[in-house]
């Protein structure tokens, strides 16, 4: 008896390697790119990508798995990263203070709106988050003696002044908080999330307390969104009224969907995929944002799965293997 | 046998309309109970009263003598009532084995400490008693209606309820299915589990319980065997207009 279930550890522990395999190589290849890629310009692209991918991935919680539609998601980003900025301006703290500070507050903006939105669905609960995203824009405004207004805070400290380290430390904060976030969605708990996004009256007759799971993912997502809007302010030494926008919210979206919504994956890859083709566009620039968006119509009217979902179906269809469907 | 279920002056209003109106009655540990009645008679209400989903204007609900009205659905799955719907609400995107592993996340089951691999064997055994062995990868989207009402019983019974409410069990499956159905429920009922049931198809429904609860316009207006409610004037009168009789012999 105790051979057997040594034995099963054991092939459970291979088995979670092997499905671990995948996301090695990915964060292998991404670990190496700086030994080979000496164009500052395409690694500070990808910083910008690793940060993206948090703000993507824990949207992709919220709404992905969740079902909560947020289209405020700027409310989190934007608070952690006035938080890390007006702490750092104002009080000098460094960035290792300023990061977990703002993803806490920001974790309070999440649990804040949880609540509320507790009474709201679908439409109206994404009209609410948009809502909330305003308010705290307008209190830049209220308050421009101490947030800048619409320059914002310039000066605030850079991270590290060697663009490579820089790079591995947004590295480890996507594969920190994308890590967990995967690490939720992947345990026992994800299929009660995805349970109250497929039919939250179902959710609660099964006996979720969905009220709980709700108010615990706006508080998580919150607390990601927040960790990356500090490393964005801190990486872009300026902290302004744009990590507020609806614009970037509405990026956020757009990118998740784009890359293929409650997959956690999905979403990180829309963000690499648009924010370069977004830049290598840049050699047509009279006609750049024409090409951009009209790739992200056709990507929504063609995959509406997402550009990840669809081509993981075409690979395992192409080698012929049976399609697996999900989650079994 | 003591009571499980306990229901005194129970009402609740829809705007000036009563969908429950004082109603009192009560259910036996191990009993299978239909409840009939027009559409419209307050019997989905009754459901969504006992399970937490609306909250009654007033009245009690004692589920093994512990006082249920206030509670939340999850509160009342976790002390042991479980249901199904009327229309299927299946979790689409879904497989068949994770929309029946959902309720293994519910405080009563959490509980067990179970691992998360004898939760899976559970709900695949389930999934086999129902018939749906075959089926544990699919998306619930891609099946049959019949095979959605199996995983919906099968989601109200991974609850491990001692209460389960069916609404309208066999409404839209065919006669083979039903009769593979009728057996299962009576098997549930014969293990000890207190089952209530609504449903139109009164054939099936005679065939299956000892007693039966008449509802409308959310009063009951009978409540004995299925020969006694079968020959009750008011029951007759309200599904046949007055005047009708010979309702047994449907």
């Amino acid at each position: 008896m105790k051979m057997r279930s040594k034995e099963s550890w054991r092939s459970r522990c291979l088995s979670i390697l092997g499905r671990m395999v995948p996301y090695l190589i990915v964060i292998g290849a991404l670990s190496i790119v700086p030994v080979f890629v000496k164009s500052y310009y395409i690694i500070d692209l990808l910083i910008l990508c690793n940060i993206y991918a948090v703000f993507l991935a824990s949207w992709d919680l919220l709404t992905g798995y969740t079902g909560q539609i947020s289209f405020g998601h700027s409310l989190f980003i934007g608070g952690g990263a006035y938080t890390a900025g007006l702490l750092n301006f104002y009080l000098h703290l460094s960035p290792l203070i300023t990061i977990p500070i703002a993803g806490l507050v920001a974790a309070g903006f999440g649990l804040g709106l949880g609540i509320p939105a507790l009474r709201l669905r679908g439409p109206y609960l994404a009209l609410a988050t948009f809502a909330a995203s305003g308010i705290l824009s307008v209190l830049t405004s209220v308050f421009w003696k101490y947030t800048g207004g619409e320059d914002g805070l310039y000066g605030i400290s850079s991270l590290t002044d060697n663009i490579v380290a820089k790079y591995y430390l947004s590295l480890a904060l996507l594969v920190i908080c994308c890590g967990a976030l995967l690490l939720i969605v992947k345990s026992r708990y994800g299929i009660g999330l995805l349970s109250i996004r497929e039919d939250e009256i179902a959710s609660m007759a099964s006996g979720i307390n969905t009220s709980k799971y709700k108010i615990v993912i706006f508080t998580v997502s919150g607390l990601f969104a927040g960790v990356a809007g500090a490393f964005y302010c801190h990486n872009q030494l300026h902290v302004g009224t744009e990590e507020l926008s609806l614009s970037l919210s509405i990026l956020v979206v757009l990118m998740s969907v784009a890359g293929g919504i409650g997959t956690i994956i999905g979403p990180i890859f829309g963000g690499y995929l648009l924010i370069f083709l977004n830049e290598w566009l840049r050699f047509v620039e009279d006609f750049r944002m024409l090409i951009y968006t009209g790739a992200v119509v056709m990507i929504l009217l063609f995959l509406p799965r997402g550009i990840l979902p669809t081509f993981i179906l075409m690979v395992r269809y192409l080698i012929g293997t049976r399609i697996s469907r999900s989650g079994d | 046998m003591e009571d499980i279920l306990t229901v005194e002056s129970l009402s609740k209003r829809f705007g000036g309309l009563y969908a429950v109106h004082d109603l009192h009655f009560s259910v036996q540990a191990g009993q299978i109970v239909g409840i009939i009645g027009p559409n419209g008679a307050g019997k989905t209400t009754l459901f969504n009263l006992l399970t937490g989903f609306l909250r009654p204007d007033s009245g009690t609900m004692l589920f093994n003598g512990e006082e249920i009205v206030g509670k939340k659905p999850h509160e009342i799955v976790t002390k042991g009532v479980a249901r199904s719907f009327q229309v299927v609400r299946p979790f689409h995107q879904m497989s068949v084995l994770q929309n029946v592993l959902v309720p293994s996340l519910s405080k009563k089951l959490l509980k067990k400490s179970l691992s998360r691999a004898s939760h899976e064997a559970n709900a695949r055994e389930l999934l086999e008693s129902v018939g749906l062995g075959e089926k544990t990868g699919f998306l619930a989207a891609d099946l049959s209606h019949g095979d959605l009402k199996r995983l919906d019983l099968a989601r109200a019974l991974a609850t491990e309820p001692d209460l389960l409410l069916l609404d309208e069990p066999f409404s839209g499956l065919a006669k083979a299915e039903i009769d593979v159905l009728l057996p299962f429920i009576e098997a549930l009922n014969n293990k000890g589990l207190t089952i209530i049931i609504i449903e139109h198809k009164l054939r099936e429904l005679m065939k299956l319980v000892k007693r039966v609860i008449a509802f409308d316009f959310g009063v009951k207006i009978g409540d004995g065997t299925p020969e006694e409610i079968a020959n009750n004037e008011a029951v007759i009168k309200a599904y046949l207009g007055g005047g009708a009789r010979g309702f047994a012999a449907i």
